[in-house]
């Protein structure tokens, strides 16, 4: 869906490049994201991508077209955008933000009107009771739902979401990034996802692409990255509890061991997890019932069995070298 | 007082509509020539010029309004043209810096989701950058609308009439009433257009700031 070919950028007067080389795929429907520090070059990638910024060189090409060939304002409007600071309109209202691009690809009053109300409910809000108001009058989370209804507003397939919830303290960040996965699993849309939290990261992405100094250091699925950092820069982004983040993502099934290969029963102290559970779950309650094992359920019924030393296992063989 | 109430009743209010030209006229250009001006030189790629030009603005504008007029005075001569000219230079000043300075500070995040969201350069400065920077502009007019009600009496020492007339004729002649009636009608007239620019201002300014 987009395809990004070896581009370079170096912004006038700079040492170094802003993004150096940089080639990868989003897949239809996948959420892509870039995480790395601060000045690593992740907002030049997205700026690129809908044209703000013109590679020095390289391709990038939408639904297999090259975007250089297209209007740059015509391709804006096919791509949803969430920058990084917000930027409503502060002299517009709500509802006028949300409905500036259907505004200029000139739909009918009635249908934006009706689009814009089903947008503002979409992300959370009344529109009755911020639909007339202006951006100041908002609080941080409102103003990033806001951006984010505005960058849906003409069911763009495509969306470039600059730290989207980057504006918010951490306990409304994980509830818009819950509202949003939860959206995103109806909508299926293209997503190239920005963020400098590798938490957010490994919960957003179905894609991971790591960077540093304008460099992709290391691209795969979240759990490969976890499992197999590439050096000790991306080891010390993912941070100490690497082990604990890999038990987040393994689902309870993958690591269990068949119910009939064990003689006891394995439902005893009342502890089941779903199978589609994380592990981290599991091992919650076996802190909590103080058992050293937990039956494993796909629905009502027993499957298998988690053992302690089962997870142990699991951890040292995937994180090599123990820590 | 009877004296007074002729003048101010009988003599200068003849003379309004000859300063009320001077005002408006110079004004009308100055908004002209400003406007478009401040526009051209905040677009990308003149903004490097913008601070030079905010600087010779700045300048310019610490001359005083009598100075203004005698720079003008060898190439120009006397009359109502140059008076005109002068005045216009004048009142291009504070319109033209403030709009350079209202647009230039429309904040960059609020033009880069402009931009990001498809619309073209033309459709940012009249939907994002023009409505925003309304009430500084605003500002510029009734500054400079203010100023050259007072500086239009000057024009009168070059021949360019309006109530300056009354007024030097009241100095020249001893006669206090005409100083007074005339500056009477200037204050008026300065505080009529304030309020009447208060007016447009309140319709075009965006209502978040109302
Ligand atoms: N418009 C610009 N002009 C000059 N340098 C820029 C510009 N935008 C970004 N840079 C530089 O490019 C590098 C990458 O910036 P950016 O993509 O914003 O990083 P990130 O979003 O990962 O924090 C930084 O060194 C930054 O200073
Ligand atoms: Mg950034």
């Amino acid at each position: 869906m987009i395809r990004v070919d070896n581009i370079t950028k170096t912004f006038p007067g700079a040492e170094r490049h802003a993004v150096d080389r940089v080639t990868f795929n989003v897949n239809e429907g996948n959420i892509c994201v870039f995480a790395g520090p601060s000045g690593c070059g992740k907002t030049t990638i997205l700026r690129m991508i809908n044209r703000l910024i013109e590679p020095d060189e390289g391709e990038i090409f939408i639904n297999g077209e090259n975007a250089r060939t297209m209007n740059p304002a015509t391709l804006r409007r096919t791509i949803g955008y969430v920058i990084q600071q917000i930027g409503l309109l502060p002299h517009r209202t709500i509802e006028q933000n949300v409905a500036i691009v259907p505004g200029l690809l000139k739909w009918p009053r009635d249908k934006t009107r009706k689009r814009v109300l089903e947008l503002l409910e979409m992300v959370g809000l009344d529109p009755g009771e911020v639909g007339r108001k202006y951006p100041h009058q908002l609080s941080g989370g409102q103003m990033q739902r806001v951006g984010v209804a505005r960058a849906m507003a003409a069911d763009p397939p495509i969306m470039l979401m600059d730290e989207p919830f980057g504006a918010v303290d951490p306990i409304v960040r994980v509830r818009l990034q819950d509202e949003f996965l939860h959206l995103q699993q109806a909508f299926k849309k293209t997503i190239c996802f920005v963020t400098h939290d590798i938490n957010e990261a490994i919960k957003m992405g179905d894609y991971l692409v790591i960077l540093n100094a304008g460099r992709i250091i290391q691209m795969g699925t979240p759990i490969e990255v976890l499992t197999s950092p590439a050096d000790a820069f991306v080891r010390d982004l993912l941070g100490d509890d690497r082990g604990v983040k890999i038990l987040d993502l393994t689902r309870s099934g993958s690591l269990m061991e068949p119910a009939n290969a064990l003689p006891e029963s394995p439902g005893r102290n009342g502890c089941t997890v779903q199978a589609v559970q994380p592990v981290k779950i599991a091992l919650e309650m076996m802190m909590k019932k103080n058992a050293d094992q937990v039956g494993v359920c796909e629905g009502e019924t027993i499957v298998g069995i988690l053992t302690w030393n089962g997870i142990k296992e699991h951890i040292n063989r995937v994180s090599g070298d123990g820590s | 007082m009877d004296i007074f109430m002729d003048s101010l009743l009988r003599r200068a209010p003849g003379y309004l509509p000859e300063h009320l030209q001077l005002v408006i006229i110079p004004m009308a250009i100055a908004i002209l020539i400003s406007l478009p001006a401040g526009i051209i030189v905040t677009r990308p790629g003149y903004r490097r010029y913008a601070e030079k030009v905010m600087a010779l603005f700045n300048t310019a504008q610490t001359i005083p309004p009598l100075a203004v007029i005698a720079i003008f005075f060898p190439f120009l001569g006397l009359g109502y043209g140059p008076a005109i000219l002068a005045l216009t230079i004048y009142a291009l000043l504070p319109i033209a810096r403030n709009t350079i300075a209202a647009i230039s500070s429309v904040p960059e995040d609020v033009k880069e989701a402009a931009r990001g969201m498809g619309m073209t350069p033309k459709e940012v400065l009249f939907h994002v950058e023009l409505p925003l920077s309304v009430p500084v502009i605003m500002a510029g007019i009734k500054t400079s609308a203010v100023l050259t009600v007072s500086t239009a009496v000057l024009a009168a020492l070059v021949g360019g009439k309006g109530m300056g007339a009354v007024i030097f004729a009241g100095i020249n002649f001893f006669r206090p009433e005409l100083i007074l009636a005339g500056t009477i009608y200037i204050g008026m007239m300065a505080v009529i257009l304030e309020r009447l620019i208060s007016l447009a201002e309140y319709m075009l300014v965006p209502a978040h700031i109302k």
